[in-house]
């Protein structure tokens, strides 16, 4: 009995390196699998190898690039991508992490700044106060970019770009503007987004106090001119690089065309430091 | 009326039952009840519409069934601008008011040419934009636009861009 204990013990802890290892592609359901196998015969990664995902992961050893590839479609396959979805993503993913592709000239001037200030990756996020969707993915990016996957690795820089057609979307990229302009941007932004659906204009002094600002300071710097001027250079800026849609993101000057959710943002932002 | 909505019932069942083949033989078979939240977030796009860009030489600018629009400031246009041409000075922040696009509807302009700073980003292309993407037909705006036209003769005496 102790004999087979023992055994039984001896085989678990073998298997410990092997779970330890146990990659996005191997928790797959069996349908998932069929898709992912499916891209994986036929699709190329774009860098790394020449051969198709299938070949390139049978070689020793695998790409760096390969395996991220790899993981990143298994994870995306597991939440119910299709084939057809997967080789798009793919293809985007691609167009915007190849180099060399067009840079654009972005300003950091009149902008919030967050993350790691020294790193040699700079991602810029043009987005509207009053965008339902960045609402939801931007604090996502942040929260990455500060305490999770990416903390010390990305330097996040914001800029408004009020889109027209949403409601109240001058007055409060105008108050967010004012909160950039009085170093705490990102807060303001945050606290605006964590309370998206029940906003209204007399909220504005709230969220900023919230976001550690003083209440006379914020007035202060809303009627100023100056803030209107930066918001309008702002836009005229993303204008310029062809923003035309909230969230537009820029991974070192690069227009990101990719998916934009958090697991591929935060990979191709991971992908980016890697070069 | 009896074997019409009979018939009806018919084809609706048959539809039904190759609708269910179908997906039988689908590689990827939609599922009878969701078995994930649909993303209905998506990306906020610029309302903007399509626009045609013309230069300078192109005859449309001072058709009489064009409506030219300056989009620059009111100041810039009361200095001088192109003879016709009606202000309608693009904001950066804020939509034409829903007023003023149904003003320049009610012209009834077989086009519309719109002219701006010629800059970049051009006041011109942005307002031709917005005013294709709130339903205006037809609409152009001029490349490099006042100075352009000014450079061409077509300004009005003593006005500059």
């Amino acid at each position: 009995m102790k004999q087979v204990t023992t055994l039984l013990v001896f085989l678990a802890l073998m298997a410990l390196p092997a779970l330890a290892f146990a990659g996005p592609c191997d928790d797959l359901s069996p349908a998932h699998k069929k898709v992912v196998d499916a891209v994986f015969a036929s699709e190329y990664p774009y860098d790394g190898c020449d051969e198709t995902f299938a070949t390139c992961l049978k070689s020793t050893p695998v790409h760096p690039l390969v395996t991220r590839l790899a993981d990143w479609m298994c994870q995306k396959a597991a939440t119910g991508a299709d084939e057809a979805t997967l080789k798009r993503s793919l293809e985007r993913r691609g167009l915007s992490m190849m180099r060399p592709g067009k840079t654009y000239e972005i300003s950091q001037k009149n902008a919030a700044i967050a993350g790691c200030l020294k790193s040699p990756v700079e991602v810029t996020i043009y987005a509207c106060a009053r965008c339902p969707y960045c609402s939801k993915l931007i604090p996502e990016i942040y929260k990455e970019a500060t305490t999770g996957q990416l903390a010390g690795k990305v330097k996040l820089i914001f800029k408004p770009f009020p889109i027209k057609s949403h409601k109240y979307s001058t007055e409060a990229n105008q108050a967010l503007q004012a909160a950039i302009d009085l170093n705490r941007g990102w807060e303001f932004l945050l606290a605006m987004y964590a309370k998206f659906d029940g906003f209204s204009l007399d909220r504005l002094t709230n969220l900023a106090i919230e976001a550690g600002l003083d209440k006379a300071a914020f007035a202060d710097m809303s009627a100023k001119k100056e803030v209107r001027e930066h918001l309008v250079e702002a836009k005229k800026e993303g204008l310029r690089n062809g923003v035309e849609a909230t969230p537009t993101f820029f991974i070192n000057g690069r227009r990101f065309l990719g998916d934009l959710d958090s697991l591929t943002l935060v990979d191709c932002i991971l992908e980016e430091g890697m070069q | 009326m009896k074997s019409l909505i009979r018939d009806t019932l018919v084809v609706l069942l048959l539809s039904g039952l190759v609708a269910v083949a179908v997906n039988l033989f689908r590689p990827n078979p939609l599922p009878w009840v969701a078995d994930q939240d649909y993303e209905t977030m998506v990306p906020c796009p610029e309302p903007l519409g399509e626009v045609d860009e013309i230069t300078v030489e192109s005859d449309i600018i001072l058709d009489d069934r064009t409506l030219l629009i300056d989009a620059r400031e009111k100041d810039e246009f009361e200095l001088g601008s192109v003879p016709k041409a009606v202000s309608v000075p693009f904001d950066w922040l804020d939509p034409v008011p829903e007023e003023k696009v149904a003003e320049l509807v009610k012209t009834r302009a077989a086009r519309v040419v719109v002219f701006g700073d010629g800059l970049d980003p051009d006041s011109g292309r942005e307002l031709a934009r917005e005013l294709a993407g709130r339903g205006m037909r037809n609409v152009s705006f001029v490349k490099g636009g006042a100075k352009a036209l000014f450079e061409a003769g077509l300004g009005t005496t003593g006005g500059a861009p």
